[in-house]
């Protein structure tokens, strides 16, 4: 059973068309890195899957909730769908524990006393028991980065998605992020990531899907990808990269 | 849905708000049937009734109703409630009588019954004390002359500025055509004479050079066919005062010495000069009275100013083009158009031609509110987009609607953002409430404006009024200040 299945996805900022027919499957527990040069809309695809960015054509189907149905409640689609960001968007003006009991609280999934017990143990599980009162501000990138997984995780999704977490980062923080990603991919989420990191997507990722121009180009195993690349424009990608 | 509940909730505030300050006004009683009659009469018309220093209403017609109902054993209940309401008051019978030096026209003779004359009114020509060359209307020639619109003064300057070749200024307000004569913009001003003597009696630096013109007689009035006992023993008790010596006691404590009441000569030398800080200090409850106003017509108007920005505010940063239009219609307008214009058509035009009555303080709370509302929605607006777009987003990548996002993540940081705005604004309003004065709102303006009428010292009024508004904005801004930090710390 696929968790997501895209068939036929466009997207156009006015004339300007973005993604121009994106189909592809994920499978339950599968993780799936989007890789490709910048301006490829491997970004905008991944916004489309929780409808951050509205879909011009096409059908996009999560966890059985249709997308692109006007009549779905999209935010009980996006309770099950965690997303990271680049560039981490921790509420500033609350605590670490605060930032991750926030959603659950606010959407009464849980008691604050419930919600502040899960923080923890996701606090734990990250690494970071110890910074629960600190406020973001304060916090190193690759720590920002790590409460900002753990607080897309209390809302317990089944789909987490990876948009380049790991791109504002200071290479010696890098590992710590990827760590906890693949410690997640370990335990079988399912996850899409956009990334740079050519190494975690030949390592930790399933499949691997290379995007140029709007479309997919190729995609296949990690090994097939990065071991034999077929397309010339993936070649000469990945000649850049590696 | 949500706009329309808030709007909803906003209206019933509003309308909550008016009733209780509509409870705070004080409503008319009936005349007690123990011949105490409620006299409606002018809030400030300089010597026949203004505000002393104490607060108290003072002035001929006041000493005379007074003198008058003593004399015939009944007793007076005075309303202070301007010239258009207090008529509209005797018309609806809110009131008994009208005493405010009003004169008598065949108009108004129409819908009023008026008593004899008790005081002869008529245009007068002032100069400037140290002038010695105007010493007639021929002496006006190629001169400007200033006069208060809406005077007999006025009406009578008109009447000759031709055949003695003088060109006319315009004032509002009888101690502007003062301070233009005696800085020299016109040569001489006409005015009411009894306002003129008053003047001159408070040492306000003018003198008189011609007789006195034959103009208006002022009268007592009672709406038609009404009252006519009380009528009766105006008169009577008039007649008696006259006879008594204490009608001319009245007018000279007021108007100088009995031969001025003729209009002969008039000097202002007997009146009794206070230093100049005393009359400041002796001003001084009526000014902390009126700054008192004016904090509270700032905060008021303040807080409706903040739910309008709230829910302009809103709607401009929304994705529906049409609440989005709706705002910037609302902005576009309530910037737009200055505040003296908006407090006139609130206050004036819109009742007119809706027929119904409006008070003041009514129109002033609006003005100032829809006024203040357009630039605190761009304070808003400004401040909610000033947020970046990852906040708004991470939030409802969680499943967290876009309202809870809103009022959860998005405006605890914008605040932070607006709140310089916000105390800009608030030093605004604070004295742009200075400007609806102009259409009788007391406040620290006003109130200074009513001391001036009543002493001519335009230079110390103003300079203390200046001096009041600087201290309390500074301690605003100083408080506002400490708050910014603290927020800024939390």
């Amino acid at each position: 059973m696929d968790k997501i299945k895209v068939t036929g996805l466009k997207k156009s900022y006015g004339s300007n068309e973005v993604l121009k027919g994106i189909d592809m499957e994920v499978g339950e527990g599968e993780v799936v890195c989007v890789i490709g040069p910048s301006g490829s809309g491997k970004s905008t695809l991944l916004r489309c899957l929780n409808l951050l960015e509205e879909i011009s054509a096409g059908k996009v189907v999560v966890d059985d909730y249709d997308l692109s149905d006007k009549n779905s409640d999209i935010n009980k689609i996006r309770e099950n769908i965690g997303m990271v960001f680049q560039h981490f968007n921790l509420f500033p003006h609350m605590s670490v524990l605060k930032n991750i009991t926030f959603a659950p609280v606010e959407l009464k999934k849980m008691t604050s006393a419930e919600a502040e017990k899960q923080a923890l143990a996701l606090l734990e599980r990250v690494g970071l028991s110890d910074k629960a009162d600190a406020y973001p501000a304060s916090l190193s990138g690759g720590q920002k980065q790590r409460v900002a997984i753990a607080r897309a995780l209390a809302m317990n999704p089944d789909v987490m998605l990876f948009d380049e977490p790991t791109s504002a980062l200071d290479p010696e923080m890098v590992g710590e992020v990827l760590g906890v990603m693949q410690d997640l991919a370990r335990e079988g989420m399912t996850m899409v990531i956009v990334t740079h990191e050519m190494g975690f997507a030949r390592e930790v990722g399933h499949r691997v899907i290379f995007m140029d121009g709007g479309y997919i180009v190729e995609e296949g195993t990690p090994e097939e990808v990065f071991g034999n690349p077929k397309h010339e424009r993936t070649i000469s990608f990945l000649e850049k990269v590696l | 849905m949500r706009i329309q509940k808030k709007m909803t909730g906003f209206l019933v505030l509003l309308v909550f708000f008016f009733s209780f300050m509509g409870s705070l006004v004080p409503s008319a009683h009936a005349a007690d049937a123990n011949k105490t009659y409620v006299i409606g009469t002018d809030t400030t018309f300089a010597p026949f009734e203004y505000q002393d220093a104490n607060g108290d209403f003072v002035g001929i017609d006041m000493d005379l109703i007074n003198a008058i109902a003593e004399d015939q054993g009944f007793k007076v209940e005075i309303k202070s409630l301007g010239f258009n309401a207090a008529l509209q008051a005797l018309q609806s019978g809110n009131v008994d009588g009208v005493i405010a030096g009003m004169s008598i026209t065949d108009e108004r003779k129409q819908t009023f019954d008026f008593s004899d004359p008790y005081f002869e009114a008529g245009p007068m020509m002032g100069v400037a004390a140290d002038n010695d060359t105007i010493k007639s209307y021929e002496d006006l020639r190629g001169k400007r002359v200033a006069v208060k619109v809406g005077t007999e003064g006025a009406t009578f300057a008109d009447s000759i500025k031709d055949k003695y070749g003088f060109t006319l200024a315009t004032f509002d307000d009888s101690s502007q055509l003062v301070d233009e004569v005696k800085a020299g913009g016109s040569v001489a001003l006409f005015e009411d004479y009894p306002v003129l003597a008053y003047g001159i009696q408070q040492g306000n630096g003018i003198k008189t050079v011609t007789d006195k013109e034959k103009g208006g007689s002022y009268g007592f009035a009672v709406n038609k066919g009404q009252n006519p006992e009380l009528m009766r023993m105006f008169n009577q008790g008039l007649a008696n005062l006259k006879n008594s010596g204490k009608y001319d006691a009245i007018i000279a404590q007021y108007l100088g010495s009995v031969d001025a009441a003729s209009g002969a000569d008039i000097s202002g030398e007997a009146a009794v000069k206070k230093s100049r800080l005393g009359l400041i200090w002796e001003s001084m409850p009526a000014f902390m009275t009126g700054l008192g106003y004016t904090m509270f017509y700032t905060i008021v108007s303040l807080f409706f100013a903040f739910l309008l920005g709230l829910l302009f505010g809103s709607m401009k940063v929304s994705h529906n083009k049409f609440l989005r239009g709706i705002a910037t219609v609302f902005v576009d307008v309530f910037r737009g158009i200055p505040l003296l214009i908006l407090a006139f058509f609130i206050y004036f035009a819109i009742p007119q031609a809706f027929g119904f009555k409006m008070e003041v303080w009514m129109a002033s709370i609006l003005a100032l509110a829809l006024n203040a509302g357009a630039y605190v929605t761009e304070i808003i607006r400004g401040g909610i987009q000033s947020i970046d777009k990852g906040q708004m987003e991470a939030a409802r990548s969680l499943g967290v609607p876009y309202g809870n996002t809103m009022r959860k993540i998005i405006l605890p940081q914008a605040i932070k953002v607006m709140v310089p705005s916000f105390i800009n604004q608030m030093v605004i309003t604070l004295k742009d409430t200075s400007i609806l004065s102009i259409i009788g709102l007391v406040e620290l303006a006003q109130s200074g404006k009513l001391v001036i009428a009543r002493t001519y010292q335009t230079f110390d009024v103003y300079l203390t009024i200046a001096i009041m508004y600087l201290i309390v904005i500074t301690i605003l801004t100083k408080i506002a200040d400490r708050l910014e930090r603290r927020i800024g710390r939390g």
